[in-house]
């Protein structure tokens, strides 16, 4: 990179310009990336932290708690299963209102007391006391307290606030622990005739036996089963919002990879003499390669990292507030590698310039 | 022998027609000795250089540096050849804008994978040689036209070529300075041994060399 190295020294403001693009789109794609990851946590946190490997549900519901409805014989089918754990799970959306009229989203999870989804002791304990919701610690920062008595919206039951634990989110609102049979009377008033949501299942090991154990389980009793990455797709504009954002980023990606591309395709045409010159004393295609394509990779790493350490730094601000947003290190890194491959891949219309190059061009005035 | 030209033609395409810029041209350049290739516009002179210098294959004929038959090479094994045998001084200096004069020698040696300390300080003395010895770090911004054209001998001269080739060197500078540059790549070429061959226009520096090979407007040599 002997002539490359000193190219960017020399036209810095050209090369300033051009990165400081790159950064921009480093920038929007690293934020994406974290509105994204933050997007999809408000989603589906909450199941994600439950300890259940599959969910069984009705057929046809495609992960959705709202068009699943099983009963306690379907239950049955899936209790004598070797290696699968079976559990049943309630699962709905309500609002309530506290004492002072305050609104609230819930979603609202009934489990049994000895659920394998209540690992906790202190869950457990609560679960087996009287009625009453285990909320989101979320909620405890919006001026709700142990011992508030809230109020369901639809059935106007009240029931009292147990305690606060992380139980993340579900369709972007606070996931709140009930008892079974509190959900079913929530949900069905006096005529659950012992229906719930889904079954929660937890298989240990991920062999084709247990594979063909969940299928046959599953054709038994007639009910469908999603691993739990798949039952994502039921959280409330989940499939929607990780799709935009996959737009959004593959769009700014492919819009770096074509101004990368176009720069240093422009870039290569004014060097075309340049590029004759050293081909002429004796620089193979190779070498003029290495140089050309170091250059492009020194401006494109450097570019990316400074956009994408700015816009961590500025995600770090952005989480503390109410944006959902989460920084993780592997999609930084993987938007940065991204970046890089993509911008590389746009200047293969460059490369392929170079390589055409003719060392007779030499024989032309450069000055 | 250090340059040998057989029977050398090259036709490029013209319309629905081919045109003969080079005509079954014959030329043989013995070490140390200095031609200047001359003839009117139009006659080939600069498409001879480009074929001696291994920048463009003839279309028939054979081109021997230094003992090697460059027709039977392909591309990679030309361009090391050319790198390593064979020193070009342009029309225009054809310095590289961000390298400073120092640069501009050296990266013929990086080109060629040997830039080491030997060489920078070849690079060096070589500048001194050409008197550049107070502009070594300057760029060709800072440069007057006679000392980038010497920047270029430098370069030219950074392999130790067995074969120097030189297209109209002077063309762009005063009488004064022109004759300067000549008389240094002249000398610097005797030094080396190079066979040299110098394209030069009519009534050129051709009191300078050792013979002249002048080429008629239909690309053949008429001596």
């Amino acid at each position: 990179m002997y002539v490359a190295l000193r190219d960017l020294r020399a036209a810095r403001g050209r090369f300033v310009l051009v990165g400081l693009v790159i950064s921009l789109v480093a920038l929007l794609t690293t934020l994406l990336s974290g509105l994204a990851a933050g997007l999809v946590d408000d989603g589906i946190s909450g199941l994600r932290r439950l300890p259940l490997t599959h969910l069984a549900m009705e057929d046809g519901s495609d992960g959705t708690f709202s068009r699943s409805t099983l009963t306690d014989d379907d239950l049955a089918s899936w209790e004598d299963v070797d290696g699968v754990e079976a559990t049943p799970l309630g699962a709905s959306f309500v609002n309530a209102k506290d004492g002072d009229g305050t609104s609230v989203s819930l979603a609202l999870f009934g489990v049994t007391e000895d659920s394998f989804l209540a690992p906790r002791p202190e869950a457990r304990a609560a679960l087996a006391g009287p009625d009453g919701l285990v909320l989101s610690d979320e909620l405890e920062g919006q001026g709700i307290e142990v011992g508030d008595e809230l109020t369901l919206a639809g059935s106007d039951v009240t029931v009292p606030v147990l305690g606060f634990t992380y139980t993340g989110s579900y369709g972007h609102v606070p996931i709140a622990f009930t008892q079974l049979d509190t959900w079913r009377h929530l949900f069905y008033g006096d005529g659950a005739r012992g229906r719930f949501s889904a079954i929660a299942l937890h298989a240990s090991g991920t062999g084709d036996d247990v594979a063909a154990a969940l299928d046959r389980a599953a054709r038994e009793s007639g009910t469908e089963v999603l691993t739990k990455e798949e039952a994502y797709a039921g959280s409330p504009g989940y499939t929607g919002e990780t799709q935009t954002m996959t737009l959004i980023r593959g769009f700014l990606l492919a819009i770096s990879a074509l101004m990368v591309g176009s720069f240093f395709t422009v870039w290569t045409i004014q060097r075309a003499k340049q590029i004759a010159l050293l081909k002429a004393l004796g620089g193979t295609t190779a070498y003029v390669l290495r140089d050309a394509l170091g250059q492009m990779a020194v401006v494109l790493l450097a570019a990316t990292v400074v956009g994408a350490g700015v816009a961590v730094v500025l995600g770090l601000a952005i989480q503390r507030s109410d944006v959902p947003f989460r920084l993780e290190v592997a999609p930084v890194l993987g938007s940065i590698a991204l970046l890089m491959t993509l911008g590389l891949a746009g200047c293969l219309v460059a490369v392929r310039r170079i390589t055409r190059v003719d060392p007779a061009g030499a024989l032309r005035s450069i000055d | 022998m250090s340059l040998e030209l057989d029977q050398i033609t090259v036709t490029v395409p013209d319309g629905p027609e081919t045109r003969t810029i080079l005509d079954t041209v014959t030329l043989r350049v013995e070490a140390g000795e200095t031609v200047a290739v001359t003839g009117p516009s139009g006659s080939g002179k600069s498409t001879l250089l480009a074929v001696a210098g291994l920048l463009q294959r003839p279309t028939a004929g054979r081109v021997r540096i230094a003992g090697t038959d460059a027709s039977a090479l392909g591309d990679r094994a030309r361009t090391r050849l050319r790198g390593a045998t064979i020193g070009i001084v342009y029309q225009a200096a054809n310095l590289l804008p961000s390298l400073t004069a120092r640069q501009q020698v050296e990266v013929a040696a990086h080109a060629n994978g040997r830039l080491d300390r030997a060489a920078r300080s070849r690079a060096e003395e070589l500048l001194v040689r050409v008197g550049l010895a107070d502009r070594i770090d300057a760029r060709p911004e800072a440069l007057s036209g006679g000392e980038r054209q010497r920047v270029a001998v430098a370069r030219a001269l950074m392999m130790e070529p067995r074969v120097l080739l030189a297209d109209e060197p002077t063309s762009a500078l005063d009488a004064a300075r022109g004759e300067a540059v000549m008389d240094l790549l002249l000398e610097e070429a005797r030094r080396l041994g190079a066979a040299t061959l110098v394209v030069s226009h009519e009534g050129g520096h051709t009191r300078l060399v050792d013979r002249e090979f002048r080429l008629d407007p239909a690309g053949t040599s008429v001596r």
